[in-house]
């Protein structure tokens, strides 16, 4: 049996230290773009020239530019994966973990350079792209120790497995693996969430099709290579950049077991659907493990402490310019102290800085392409009609696609603004009579994925921990940031199916148990 | 006898003739602090984080109706309460219970809070200042604030500071001659003399971008040094946590650097013993100070340092190396050589060592004798309300003392005056040691470092 240290999570850098800011910058000056990102499935490689990703701050500057997957070539993948499965899931567990573990030392040693990447591709600023990587390496690290509890057979069987015996009779449990996983990620945690889905199914013994987001093909290239140098058969492990039409043309395949994805609520229904009305010559039902959006919502009692909770509300909602999807969208604050922290945020967000990502001083860094600009200045113009826009608003650099932070109030209860997700740094404040008030208003949602509390007083916290929806609830702190192992992270309701990555029984979503019960009786003697 | 047995000797003598200096005989400062919630804080974990959660909470309440709440709900947490705790909960149980106990909550707070605060504004402070000065003791007045985040909020700050600078000298000028206090080896002391935090000047202190912080808050305390340089009165730079160290040491330099400031204001800032990297923050001190000669030099306040919990949880958080002395005894120990490394650096330097630790100032006392310094060449400072009785012992042993007077209404003080009492009843406490009768040759025993 394979045993290895505790599972503890990969430290960020300490970027109080100007040495360690170094590194960071000498990565970025090191990274030779734009990348070519082929469909590669197996040892075939296709170079193409349809997607480009560009630096969201600098939209002339190429990062990658990536062949766009035909169906054909998500059909060709998934053949491929499918053809694999076997092999793999013979693989032994161990042997499994291992390929995992040599991926994340692969990241490990590149950890500038895969931070500059991100702040590259993405936007996102330093110290949230070496987050970012941080936490790729912890999903490689956490999912390997869980497939080896899960899976390896000389070790106890997991607390789910443990069956009740009696005298002439074996059962035992086991956790196996699906088949193929087509992973379909985001662009906004663009290596650490593609990771994640794609290791908790390797590690499993699933074979994987990953489509990156067509925002990210870069950081999807990365992740696959770090995979296959880690020893995880080529065939095991396909890279299919590509569009909408890629991602349905998976999500059709009957050869499809699991689909694994995050991003939009739209799409990730659509999703569901798909997977909910099995075709005529189907031979598994497809399982969808979802994350979508959310609309969260942080409330703010009367007895909060601001000086804490305003520089915790402004990073929820506007690092990464409000792009996570744990990100803070609504402050319900007690009437009493509406108008102190609203001219207190205001006058935070008129000092933030926005601008380009690889600076490390910028707050707000430009959103991920020109629709998304144009979405937020959309709702921005709502919020000025409807209610009132409390912020000036930091200056904002003419190229790249900046938006000014923004913060709303005094919005008709019914406001599109307080519903839908806008993913940008836009966040409205209402008054509320008391906390209860406040959680009527939150789950009159359909959306539950982070929510936020600031009281002091114990009872109030217990009550809101007993009454809120959310898959993740923080207490007096900042909604954003879930680590591995400690805050496993998704939603419920609407924003979710359910399933918690970075958690002990994320794994299970990816396998399917099977019983085998012997009869150990012989001519009357227990064999 | 070898000069370290011969400075130990010295050590115990001076200490031992400070301890007996000090007004209240058995030198207990806590018991001043009657509150017998204090006692039994300092022996019950549950108990104390009940009581310090109430304390930072008392400024939030809006009616004694809620502060009984708050009160309840947190003794409520404790398992196994004190017959007078279950009394306390059962005053819970009907209004007016709560209006009494919240009463009585907010006056036994408030109460404490005037130990340690001096007044709610620089006048009101005024009355203890001057009685300081009668009686032989300096000031550096503190302004407690609320946390800045907003450009605005730094500028009300900074315009505090500016009426606090012009209250205390006038003030200071009216007071009569204490030569102790004025005038050291170098040169005229200032009287007037205010700590501010770099962290209330400006809201953009980033940890992994320390020149954004420095850039906005640079005009600010320039200009607070053109008016301390005006009025003769000191500006001393408090330290705060690590995140920010590069910044304000950085910023404070380099303005002090500025050919302006060559000929003052007096100015000083101040070095974390607790660090594991603090010599080599005094290396950059010291280089600073020989490139850049002032006429009044630079003060170095030696401290241990106020964050000690929070860079230990930061940094086993984050996975990072602790970047404080995780032993007490290594501590005070790099406290004894930095306090050495300082003195020796005089008259580059001047030296205030800020500590209650009986060992830790005798030692400085007996070093400076050691090195031939005249008893007013090192500044002694002290903690308002925590470090009362030795201030006015070395005073009367003829030594230079500053009390570090914080000012300040019960909202803003609520942050400092939770840290002082986490301080006061943490176990490596040096206070908390002289409390429970620790006796005086054990509380002046050198401090045994690690192996390293
Ligand atoms: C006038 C004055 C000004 C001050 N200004 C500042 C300032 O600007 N910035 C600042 O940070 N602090 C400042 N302080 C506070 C100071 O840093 C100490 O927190 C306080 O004085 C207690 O230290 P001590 O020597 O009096 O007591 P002691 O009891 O000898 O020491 C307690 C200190 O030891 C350290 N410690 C505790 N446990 C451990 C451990 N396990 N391992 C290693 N070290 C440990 C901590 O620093 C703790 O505060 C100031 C203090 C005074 C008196």
């Amino acid at each position: 049996m394979t045993t290895l240290a505790p599972f503890t999570n990969e430290p960020v850098l300490e970027l109080r230290r100007a040495s360690e800011r170094t590194k960071l910058a000498d990565g970025l000056r090191e990274l030779r773009l734009p990348l070519q990102v082929p469909v590669w499935i197996g040892d075939e490689q296709r170079f193409g020239e349809e997607i480009v990703s560009t630096d969201p701050g600098r939209p002339e500057r190429v990062v990658a530019v990536a062949a766009r997957a035909t169906p054909a070539e998500a059909d060709a993948a998934v053949a491929t994966a499918r053809a694999a499965f076997g092999a793999w899931a013979a693989t032994p567990v161990g042997e499994r973990a291992a390929a995992l573990l040599r991926a994340a030392a692969w990241m490990r040693e590149r950890r500038a350079s895969l931070a500059a990447l991100a702040v590259r591709e993405c936007a996102k600023p330093w110290t949230e792209s070496d987050a970012d990587v941080c936490e790729a390496i912890d999903f490689l690290e956490f999912y390997a120790r869980g497939a080896l509890e899960l899976q390896d057979e000389e070790s106890a069987a997991p607390a789910g497995a443990q069956l009740l015996q009696v005298p002439g009779e074996r059962n035992a449990l086991r956790y196996v693996p699906r088949g193929v996983c087509a992973v379909i990620a985001p662009w906004n945690f663009p290596l650490a969430i593609p990771t994640g889905m794609t290791a908790a199914a390797l590690a499993t013994g699933n074979t994987v099709v990953l489509k990156p987001a067509e925002q990210a093909p870069g950081c999807g290239l990365r992740v696959v290579e770090a995979l296959r140098a880690g020893g995880v058969p080529p065939d095991a492990i396909a890279l299919l950049p590509g569009e909408g039409e890629a991602g349905a043309a998976l999500a059709s395949n009957p050869d499809v077991a699991t689909i694994a994805f995050t991003g939009s609520q739209p799409v990730g229904l659509e999703l569901l659907r798909t997977a909910a009305q099995p075709k005529d010559d189907a031979r598994q039902l497809t399982r969808v493990v979802a994350e979508m959006g959310g609309k969260n919502c942080i409330i703010v009692d009367s007895d909060a402490d601001l000086d804490e909770a305003i520089p915790a509300i402004i990073d929820s909602a506007f690092h990464y310019a409000g792009q996570k999807c744990s990100a803070a969208a609504r402050v319900l604050v007690h009437e009493a102290l509406h108008d102190a922290l609203v001219e207190r945020l205001a006058g935070a967000v008129a000092g933030l800085q926005v601008g380009p990502a690889d600076e490390f001083e910028t707050d707000v860094p430009p959103v991920i392409e020109h629709e998304a600009q144009e979405r937020v200045q959309h709702y921005a113009a709502i919020a000025a009609e409807t209610g009132e826009i409390v912020t000036g608003g930091p200056e904002v650099p003419a190229d790249g696609w900046y938006v000014a932070p923004v913060i709303a109030t005094g919005l008709p209860p019914d406001s599109r603004l307080l519903r839908e997700e806008i993913f940008g740094p836009l966040l409205t404040v209402e008054p509320v009579r008391d906390v209860d008030e406040a959680m009527e208003r939150i789950d009159a949602l359909p959306v539950a994925l982070t929510g936020g509390l600031f009281s002091r007083n114990p009872r109030t916290v217990q009550r809101v921990i007993d009454r809120s929806p959310v898959g993740n609830l923080y207490i007096n702190r900042a909604t954003t940031g879930a680590m591995v192992g400690r805050q496993p992270f998704g939603g419920n309701r609407l924003s979710g199916t359910g399933t918690k990555a970075g958690g002990h029984d994320y794994l299970l979503h990816f396998v399917e148990p099977r019983v085998v019960t012997e009869n150990t009786v012989r001519h009357g003697l227990v064999v | 006898m070898g000069p370290s047995a011969s400075l130990e000797s010295d050590i115990r003598r001076v200490g031992t003739a400070l301890f007996e200096a000090f007004p209240s005989h058995r030198g207990n400062p806590l018991k001043a602090l009657d509150d017998r919630a204090m006692d039994l804080a300092a022996q019950d974990a549950e108990l104390r984080a009940a009581l310090f959660r109430f304390v930072d909470v008392v400024p939030a309440c809006r009616s004694l109706d809620d502060l009984a709440a708050h009160l309840t709900s947190f003794l409520g947490e404790i398992d196994e309460q004190p017959p007078s705790l279950r009394a306390a909960m059962r005053m819970g149980d009907t209004k007016a219970g709560r209006a009494a106990l919240g009463a009585a909550g907010a006056a036994g707070v408030r109460h404490m809070a005037h130990r340690f605060i001096v007044g709610e504004d620089p006048q009101a402070a005024l009355p203890v200042l001057r009685r300081l000065w009668r009686d032989g003791i300096a000031a550096s007045v503190d302004l407690l604030g609320e946390a800045t985040v907003t450009a605005q909020e730094a500028d009300r700050y900074a315009a505090r500071c500016a009426g606090a600078l012009e209250t205390l000298a006038g003030a200071y000028a009216q007071m009569d001659a204490q030569p102790l206090l004025e005038r050291d080896a170098s040169g005229p002391l200032p009287r007037a003399n205010l700590s501010v935090k770099v962290s209330a000047l400006t809201p953009l202190l980033r940890p992994e971008a320390p020149a954004r912080g420095q850039r906005d808050a640079a005009p600010r305390l320039r200009a607070l040094l053109r008016q301390a340089k005006e009025l003769g009165a000191h500006l001393h730079i408090d330290m705060e946590s690590l995140d920010s160290r590069e910044a304000v040491l950085e910023l404070v330099l380099n303005l002090l650097a500025e050919p302006e400031f060559a000929d003052g204001p007096s100015a000083g800032v101040v070095l974390q013993a607790y660090l594991r990297d603090s010599p080599q923050t005094l290396d950059t001190i010291l280089a600073s100070a020989q490139q850049t000669r002032r006429a009044q030099p630079l003060v170095v306040r030696l401290v241990k340092g106020a964050y000690w919990d929070h860079e230990v949880v930061e940094a086993r958080q984050h996975g990072w190396s602790v970047p404080v002395f995780e032993r007490k005894a290594d501590c005070d120990a790099n406290f004894e050589a930095l306090t050495a490394r300082l003195l020796e650096a005089r008259p580059l330097l001047r030296v205030a060592i800020a500590s209650h630790n009986l060992r830790s100032v005798a030692h400085a006392i007996a070093r400076n004798e050691l090195l031939g310094g005249a008893p007013g060449d090192v500044e002694f400072q002290v903690l308002r309300g925590l470090g009362d009785d030795l201030g006015q012992a070395l005073a009367a042993s003829g030594l230079r003392v500053r009390s570090y007077c914080p000012v300040g209404d019960l909202v803003a003080g609520m942050a400092y005056l939770v840290r002082r009492l986490l301080e006061n009843t943490a176990n490596e406490s040096f206070l908390a040691d002289q409390a429970q009768g620790v006796p005086v040759a054990q509380l002046l025993a050198a401090p045994e470092a690690s192996l390293s």
